[in-house]
Parts: structure tokens; sequence; C-alpha cells
């Protein structure tokens, strides 16, 4: 047998077993490639143009490097552990370590090959998928169409070759460092020997717990009000992703094994064959991969977190836009209104315009507010608002010495509460006293005029026109006029929309429709940048946990030849199995659910109104897939179980 | 009483081309309370024969009964649950679960008998003292020594008072004292316990301490001793002579 037979051989032995990191590698290269194929495709310039499409793209084309370059370099020197035995025989019959490493780069080589050609077919015809997914979530109208690029396909060649030049050089040096006798030991070597928990270990595991519980506590404070100064926030910021991010190392570290001992003493030695192969296995094992893990569900719980607050704002930006814009359209000036009026009956839509006037003035709001808002203004307790007349509040009804403050956004509240009764003073020349009577959730004119969310007060005719005459004019906005223009059918809004884009109005003239399709453009490209990077994070780490429970069924094998000869059956072992990697794959994404989890919590008011829906969506679709990876490993130690005897 | 009955026992491995034969008709009967020795020079198929004895290993034709038990004609499932309940295994690698203290190794096999705790408890304690390793109970066994983990082993193959104990080369990996330790301790089970145990081994001292050695020899009974009135040391050199007119292969491994 030549040295290429050998190749060969080994590689059909290999593919068996490693077809998952085939997977993996064709994957990440479909993937990157057709996100460089998108970077570099015409088809993108309409969403470039607008929201700078190309530079997020390229960015998370860097961060695809990253991510899969870790996870190559990674398998690989899980791989090369494992044949540490061929690679010491090879050498034993005088192979010299040079024509080992040769034969192993040849191997990797035509691996490399093979995946690269079958991921870059896929992901040319993947790109077009992507395309659509990614018009259909941005809502842009454009036909996906198929674009080869030799840029693309040039920059994923000398990206995956770099890769490969450093596997190649690990596998060299890993090569070189060893003897003969230890590479017979490799796989003993990196089994951790079985040692009682120690007392340190205990405090390691309570500590970590402690660390996690007050990350988590400061979190839900996080925008309660008791953090008002910017750098008690951030401090605050810093500290909880310390402390999470420490603390579940320590968890790893300590408070898994520590739990499970709490569990095992109380059975006094009596053990059920589940405990025994899923307690001492994750008492023992969890601990070593300690680091790896905690990696693992910081980056998930950041991909988690992320994806859905951008999901958030995603499905409330219909809701956020209605919140800006309370009508379907709002005009800057008169004479823009007229304009667009006009050119609305010369296609035959019918509408109903409105307007009024809104007035700015100061209110002594000390009574209804609570104190401690030194850091956001000057002077304690006065706002200005703006003021507009219960004549055109529908649905408002206010006497002569009452106010009713209406549409306070929900991120504003967070920061400065103010109670939905109590007394006023509005601040003229002859301050005249008012009583709040309620706090209603309507919009009811757009944001230019409201500072971004601050609630409208809505007062009497006979206060309004007071105010009117007495007003400050120093506070008063240039255009005081409110220009509401709202399209009778439903139907036609689309086209008035058309129209109203057509016309280019001015910054001050706005349209519900467009500012929610931009914000969905916007956030829909930021889905997608983020859902396609969680994606190839969870595939790649997803492997690299089957990799070492593929090596742990192996290393337990014996374990289970003993088992079964005692009499259990493989049903008996499977069953612990299962239950161990629901503790393997379990504990790690409900800790990395769990800390996206107060991560959202603590801040999606500020992306959007819709907490729960959004949120379950991306949890429960990361939580079938990373599943996947769990089931598959259960049939690997399925497959060891039936050879153990 | 006859708790094993073995006819006619064939086993061999390979295809229809290249077959090579390791058990061909054997024929064994065991009492109950008996204490045996399988010895043979390597590749006379007495592990071969150890594992199909104890169900472990499937034989190609032929009838193994124990305690009136047809075991050929057992599925998987239900020659698992025989294991279970009527095999005990002693080896000589130990086959302990590293990940397990002493105590847990034990009791092992009685989690799945469902024995009551206060039981299961008693048991391990008396056996435990017997054996002398009570004190070790909460030790890894990569915290003992060879004999204290064969020791283990032993109870463990003991504690739920099975009908049948088999040993593969108990004593293979002690030293001579842990050795003898070990096979006195067998011995007292065996007389004290009326413990059945079924025993393979190349070593003919640890045979010298049963009551009978069955010698086998390219897959077949060759010759039987019986120890009857003899001092062990006699019936060790009646063991000695027999070996060597078996093959001259005295000191093999």
């Amino acid at each position: 047998m030549n040295i290429n037979q050998l190749v060969f051989r080994n590689l059909k032995k290999n593919l068996k077993n490693y077809y998952l990191y085939v997977f993996a590698l064709v994957f990440s290269v479909a993937l990157y490639f057709s996100f460089v194929t998108l970077q570099y495709s015409p088809a993108l310039d309409d969403v470039k143009g607008s929201i700078k499409g190309g530079a997020s793209i390229k960015a998370a084309s860097v961060l695809l490097i990253a991510i899969v370059g870790i996870f190559l370099l990674y398998a690989n020197s899980i791989f090369i552990k494992r044949r540490g035995k061929e690679i010491g025989l090879l050498q034993l019959i005088g192979m010299t370590k040079q024509k080992i490493a040769k034969l192993l780069n040849a191997e990797n080589f035509i691996l490399y090959v093979f995946s690269m050609a079958v991921g870059i077919i896929a992901g040319f015809i993947g790109s077009k998928l992507m395309l659509m997914v990614l018009f259909k979530v941005t809502g842009v109208n454009a036909i996906a169409n198929l674009h080869f690029s030799g840029m693309a396909l040039l920059q994923t060649l000398i990206v995956f070759f770099i890769i490969y030049g450093l596997i190649m050089l690990r596998n060299r040096r890993f090569i070189s460092k060893q003897t003969i006798l230890s590479l017979f030991r490799t796989t003993s070597s990196t089994e951790q020997r079985v040692k009682k928990i120690s007392v340190f270990e205990i405090i390691i595991g309570v500590f970590g717990i402690v660390l996690i519980s007050s990350g988590y506590y400061i979190s839900s404070q996080l925008f309660s009000g008791s953090y008002t100064s910017m750098l008690e926030l951030f401090s605050a910021m810093i500290y909880i992703l310390a402390s999470v991010i420490i603390g579940t190392f320590l968890f790893y570290k300590g408070s898994v094994s520590f739990i499970a001992n709490i569990v095992r003493k109380r059975k006094n030695g009596y053990l059920a064959i589940h405990e025994v192969l899923s307690l001492s296995s994750i008492m023992f094992r969890l601990k070593s991969n300690a680091l790896l893990l905690t990696i693992i569900t910081t980056v998930s719980a950041l991909a988690i977190g992320l994806l859905s607050l951008s999901y958030i704002s995603y499905y409330s930006a219909e809701k956020t836009a209605e919140q800006q814009i309370p009508s379907h359209f709002v005009m800057g000036s008169e004479k823009e209104a007229n304009t667009f009026a006009r050119a609305l009956s010369d296609k035959h839509i019918a509408y109903e315009k409105k307007q009024f006037k809104v007035i700015q003035a100061d209110f002594d709001a000390k009574k209804i507010m609570d104190s401690e808002l030194e850091s956001l203004k000057k002077d304690p307790g006065v706002l200005t608002l703006s003021v507009i007349s219960e004549k055109n509040a529908p649905h408002i009804h206010v006497e002569n010495n009452e106010v009713i403050l209406s549409g306070y956004s929900d991120l504003l509240k967070k920061f400065m509460p103010i109670q939905s009764s109590g007394d006023v003073k509005l601040l003229i020349k002859q301050p005249l006293d008012l009583k709040v009577i309620d706090m209603k959730k309507d919009y009811l004119i757009s944001y230019r005029f409201t500072a971004g969310g601050m609630p409208v007060a809505v007062v009497s005719q006979n206060v309004f026109e007071q105010l009117d005459q007495n007003k400050d004019p120093k506070l008063q906005l240039e255009n005081n006029q409110y220009i509401a223009i709202n399209v009778n059918d439903e139907k036609h809004i689309e086209q008035a929309n058309d129209i109203f884009t057509s016309l280019k109005m001015g910054d001050d003239s706005m349209s519900q429709l467009a500012s929610a399709q931009q914000q969905k453009q916007t956030m829909g490209l930021m889905m997608f940048v983020l859902g396609f990077l969680g994606l190839s994070f969870l595939v790649t780490s997803g492997c690299i946990l089957y990799f070492k429970q593929m090596n742990e069924s192996e290393e337990e094998q014996s374990s289970y030849t003993i088992l079964r000869k005692l009499g259990f059956t493989e049903k008996d072992l499977l069953k612990g199995i299962r239950l161990k990697q629901l503790f393997n794959f379990g504990i790690p994404l409900i800790i990395g659910l769990l800390h996206s989890y107060f991560a959202i919590q603590s801040g999606w008011f500020l992306f959007g109104g819709e907490l729960w829906t959004p949120m379950l969506i991306v949890m429960s679709i990361y939580t079938v897939l990373y599943s996947i990876f769990g089931f598959l490993s259960v049939q690997y130690y399925k497959k060891v179980i039936k050879e153990s005897l | 009483m006859n708790i094993l009955e073995a006819r006619k026992i064939y086993k061999s491995y390979g295809n229809k081309f290249n077959k090579q034969e390791v058990l061909s008709g054997i024929d064994l009967t065991i009492e109950a309370g008996e204490f045996v020795s399988i010895m043979g020079p390597s590749g006379s198929g007495k592990t071969t024969l150890l594992n199909v004895l104890s169900s472990i290993d499937h034989v190609s034709s032929g009838s193994i009964r124990i305690a009136d038990a047809e075991m050929t004609q057992m599925k998987d499932q239900q020659l698992a649950e025989f294991r279970k309940k009527q095999l005990g295994f002693v080896f000589q690698d130990y086959n302990l679960l590293d990940t397990l203290t002493v105590k847990e190794n034990i009791l092992l096999p009685l989690s799945i008998s469902k024995t009551p705790k206060k039981e299961a408890f008693e048991r391990f304690q008396q056996l435990a003292e017997d054996m002398g390793i009570y004190e070790l109970r909460d030790k890894y066994p990569n915290e003992l020594s060879g004999g204290q983990k064969q020791r283990t082993s032993a109870v463990r193959a003991f504690i739920h008072e099975p009908s049948l104990i088999f040993a593969d080369e108990p004593t293979g990996a002690l030293d001579s004292k842990s050795a003898s330790d070990l096979l006195n301790k067998l011995q007292d089970f065996n007389q004290k316990r009326k413990a059945t145990i079924v025993m393979v081994t190349h070593d003919p001292v640890a045979a010298s301490y049963s009551r009978h050695v069955i010698f086998i020899k390219d897959g077949q009974i060759y010759t039987q001793l019986n120890k009857g009135a003899l001092e062990r040391k006699m019936f060790f050199e009646d063991i000695m002579k027999t070996q060597g007119v078996l093959g001259g292969v005295k000191h093999e491994h």
C-alpha cells in the first residue's frame, strides 16, 4: 500500500465518522460565499443606497471568518488528538514526522477542496435564497437574480486557504511536539482524573451562582430609575457584563458539579443507572469544558439577545410609526399640504385634512413627578409640553381646570415617571392651577412637537385660548400648525404614499407608511445579518459540542461494556444517556436563554412595543435547532452502546 | 442439584470460507455450591467458554441451561434480565466505573432489582467488611490498589446473591499477596455462603483454591481433576502435572 492509498483509506473511514464536520465545513463555505456574493451583488444596491446594507454585510462577513476560522481550528485540534494512536503507529513503523504531516495535510486538502467545491455551489444557489429572504424582510420589491461574482469566489478561496494554512501549521506543530510514547497516550492524558469535590470548588460554585444572580438583579433594575446619571448607568452595564460572564464560567467550573454532588450525596451510594450515566458524567466533564461552554453560552446569549431586540423593533415598526406620526401623512407646511392635497385629488383619492395649532408651554409639575431629575433638566419640576385644545382631541373631554396627558412613550416613562393625576401649574403671566385627571395612551400629534415622546397636554378650549394670548414666544416652534392628511379608504394608502414620495417634500413632511417601511428595512437588514451570523455560530458550536460528545462516548465505551455485562440493557443505558444529553446540551442552552432573557428584559422597551411574541419566536427557533445536535449525539451514543458488547 | 448444564456447545467465528472453530462440542455440568476452575493454554477457548456460559456471547449450536432456564433460546432483553438477577462477574481488569465510588459501584446491581435501601446497605456493610473494603467505601477506583479494586469487584459480584458467579482471570493483574487474599475470600464465600463460582485462570496456584478443575484444549474438554480430600498443596501438584502433559506450556504469559 503506498501513501496515496493510505490517504484515501483514511478519508473513507473518517468521512463516516466526521460527516458532521464535513457538513459544517460545507455550510461555512456556502454561507460565507453567499454573503460575499451578496456583498458584490448589483441587486443589493437597492438596499445599499438607503441603509448602508453593504457595510453591515461586509462587517458580518468578517465576523463570519472569525467564527468559521475558530471553529475549524478547534474541530481540527479535536480530531488530531483522536488520531494520536494512528500517528504513533505510523512513526513506529518508521515514517518520518514530515511524511506524516504530509499525509495529514493531503487528507485535509482533499477534504477541503471537496467541501469548498460543494460549499461554493451550494452558496451560489443559496445566495439567491438569501437575497429573497433579504428582500422579504426589508420589504424591497425586487426580483432576486442569480449573479456570479468572480471577486466573491476569489475572496472565499483566499480566506479558506488561509484557514487551511493555519490548520496545516498547527498539525505540523502538534506532530513535531510528540514522541511515539506520548502519542499513544494522547487520549488518556486529556481525560481528567476523577477527584473528590474540594471546599474550594464549593466556594467557586456558590460564588458563580451569586455573581450570575447579582448580574440578573442589576439588569432588572437598570432602567427602573435607580441609575440616573450616565456614569452610573454605564458602570452598572459593565458590572452586569462582567459578573454574568465570570459567573457563567464559575458556574460551569464549580456550581454544576457542586449541585450534582449534593444530589449524589443524598442518594448515599445507591444510584440508579440513569443517575450513574448522567450525574457522574456532568460532575466531571462539564468542568473541564468550562471555558468552551462559557464562550458558547455568552455568544449565543448575545446572538439571541440582539436578534430578539432587532426582531422586536421590526415587529413593532408599524406601531412605532403610528406613535411618531399619528396620521397617514403629516405635512410640514401649508404649501406642501396644498401641493399634496391637489395631487391626491388628481388621482381621485378621497382624503381628510385636519389642521390645528399646537402651543408649547411650561408646566410646574413638581407634584406629579418623582424627584431626582437633576441630571435630565436644569430646573427640576418644570416640564415643557405641547398643548392642544380638547376640540382637536377625539374622545377626550376636560373641564376648564382640568388637563389630560396623552401619548407618553414607554421609553421616557422609564426615565421620567409621571403620575396620572395630581396638581400642576401652567406657567404663564398669571399662573393657572390645573388638575391632571388622567393619562391616555393615544398619540395625537407627530413627534416633531413632542420632543420624541413627551406627552401632550389636552386642555379645554377656554384655557387654550388664554394660553394662546399669553404664550412665551421663546418656546414656540417655527411652524406651530399640525397639518394631518388621512386617506379615507385604507386601500389607497400605498398609492398615496407613492405620490407623497414622488413629490419629494421637506423633512418636516412625513408619511406613516414610509416611516414604518424605513424602520422595517433597517431592522430587517439587521435581523438578516444577525440571523445568519447567529445561525452559523449555532451550527459551528453545536458541531463542537457534538464532537466533544463523540469523544466522550468513545472514552466511556468501556463503562457501557461493564454495565451491559452486569445485565443492563441497551434501553436502560440509553435512558441514562438521554438524561445526560439533556444536561449536556440543556444546561448551556438554558443558561444562554436566561442570559438573553434578562438582557432583553432590561432594555427591550428602547426598541419597540411588543416583547413576548418576537422573543419567544427567536428563542424557540434557537432551541429547536440546538436540540438537533443533542438528538444527533444521542444517536451516536446509541451506536457506541450497541457496539459495546 | 445442577445449576449449570451445557450440552454439545459449539462456537465458531468467521464466515463459511474462513471458519475458526473455538469450541467444539463441550459438555459441562456444574452443581450448586461448587467452586470450579477452567484451565487451558492460550487460545484453548477458555475465555470464549466463559463468555458463552455467562450469556455475554452466543453459541453457534448446543444448549446451555442455568437454573433450569434455557439460555440459547432467550432474546437479548431476556438475557440481560437474566444476567442482572442470576449472574455475578469478576474480571481480570476489575471493570469498575471510574466515576463512581466503591460503594456506588457495589450497589449498582441492586439498584435495578429495586432492593429496599435499608436491606441494600446492610448487605453492603456485611460483604464489604468480610472483604475488608468497608473503610474504602467513599474512595474512587483510581485511589485504590489492584487488590482493593478486585475485592470491590468481587463484592459487586456477590451483592445481589446470584446463583452463579463467573470470574475471568481474577488474579491476572494482581501481585501474589493480593491474589492469595482474594482467592481466600472467594473460597470463604464459596464455603460459607454456598456461592457457586466458575473461574477461568491460567495460574495453577489460583486453580488450586477451587474444588474442581476442568482442563480444555483446542475447544474440547481434555480432562478433569477433583480436589476431594487432598490438601491444597497436593492438589496444586496434580494440576501442575496435568498442565505439563497438556502441552508443555506451563508458563505462558
